[in-house]
């Protein structure tokens, strides 16, 4: 396709005064004269400029269009891990209600056992002092018969027999009330 | 040299690569890029009526994001309810045999792989241009 005179004139006048050359796929369609060089080498210019120009867009769309690729991939990679996070936050958090529970567990079985533990030493303590009470009831019980039935002077013995009973039943008293406080005392701790 | 290209892509920056590249291989003198299957579909259905502006050959990337239909889909409905008057093709990163054969069921003539390097597939593909308008080519897999 050839342009007129007016147009070619306005378009190297335009080259010179404004440096402003013609561009885009219309070069692809305009041809000089082939005598007029002028022309000739103006489409030249204007072609050579204009595939300069779309080769430097071109590299900088690529690396754009890279650069957007890794934007992307680093993206779909964060959103993993975040997704990765959350499932072990999850996880630890799941761990941790487990841990408390066992723990809890663990807290009640060992009261429990410190419980048994006290009810049994308790049950120790009375059943050896209640032993040592009837011993020493029988014993002298024993020694005070003997005294009565062999004739010999009960009247130390006698007395003796009635204020050891009767420390023995205050003390028994003692114990079983010594017992039923703590009793109640470890039970007012626990609530 | 093809008259016109209509490019059809979701992604944008690639619409630029392929201009750039198509002008600078001086492959075709007119370029419209889509970046929506269905708005593609709607011009080929008004190019039923009236055949001014529409393309020598059309280039459809495979996974066209918000669109009503894929790249495969688009060329059956070009080839069978809009008339099969262009050279119609896809342009995509995938190489799967499977698509493949997808498309050229659908009457895909060429697959292009779409790569940073893509300038000599395109170079090849200009090469090829007039055995795909003739339909004297089979489908070809640009890799």
């Amino acid at each position: 396709m050839k342009v007129d005179k007016s147009t070619r004139d306005l378009l190297l006048e335009i080259q010179k005064s404004k440096r402003v050359l013609l561009e885009g796929n219309v070069l692809k369609l305009l041809e000089a004269d082939p005598a007029d060089t002028e022309f000739a080498k103006y489409l030249t210019d204007a072609s050579e400029k204009d595939k300069e120009i779309r080769r430097k867009r071109l590299e900088v769309t690529k690396q754009v269009q890279e650069q957007n690729r890794s934007l992307l991939a680093s993206q779909g990679e964060n959103q993993k891990l975040l997704v990765d996070l959350k499932e072990a936050l999850d996880s630890a958090e799941c761990a941790k209600t487990e841990a408390e529970k066992a723990k809890d567990l663990a807290l009640n079985d060992l009261d429990v056992l410190q419980k048994k533990s006290q009810t049994e030493l308790i049950s120790t303590i009375v059943k050896v002092a209640l032993l040592v009470i009837l011993s020493v009831g029988v014993v002298t019980t024993i020694m005070y018969i003997i005294s009565m039935f062999t004739g010999k002077d009960t009247q130390i013995i006698g007395s003796t027999w009635s204020n050891m009973f009767g420390i023995l039943l205050t003390n028994a008293f003692s114990i079983v009330g010594t017992i039923m406080g703590v009793k109640y005392a470890s039970e007012n701790k626990d609530k | 040299m093809i008259d016109s290209i209509l490019l059809v892509d979701d992604e944008s920056l690639f619409h630029l690569v392929f201009e750039d590249a198509c002008s600078l291989l001086d492959i075709s003198l007119s370029l419209e890029s889509l970046d929506s299957s269905d708005e593609a579909a709607k011009m080929f259905e008004g190019w039923q009526n009236d055949n001014s502006g529409r393309p020598e050959c059309v280039f459809v990337d495979l996974n066209i994001i918000g669109s009503s239909y894929d790249g495969i889909e688009l060329i059956r409905k070009v080839n069978n309810e809009y008339g099969n008057g262009v050279v119609i093709g896809i342009i995509s990163s995938s190489n799967e045999p499977e698509e493949q054969a997808k498309a050229k069921a659908a009457g895909a003539q060429f697959w292009i792989i779409k790569s940073d390097d893509i300038e000599p597939r395109l170079e090849d593909f200009k090469k090829d241009f007039q055995g795909y308008k003739n339909k004297t080519l089979p489908f070809k897999v640009y890799k």
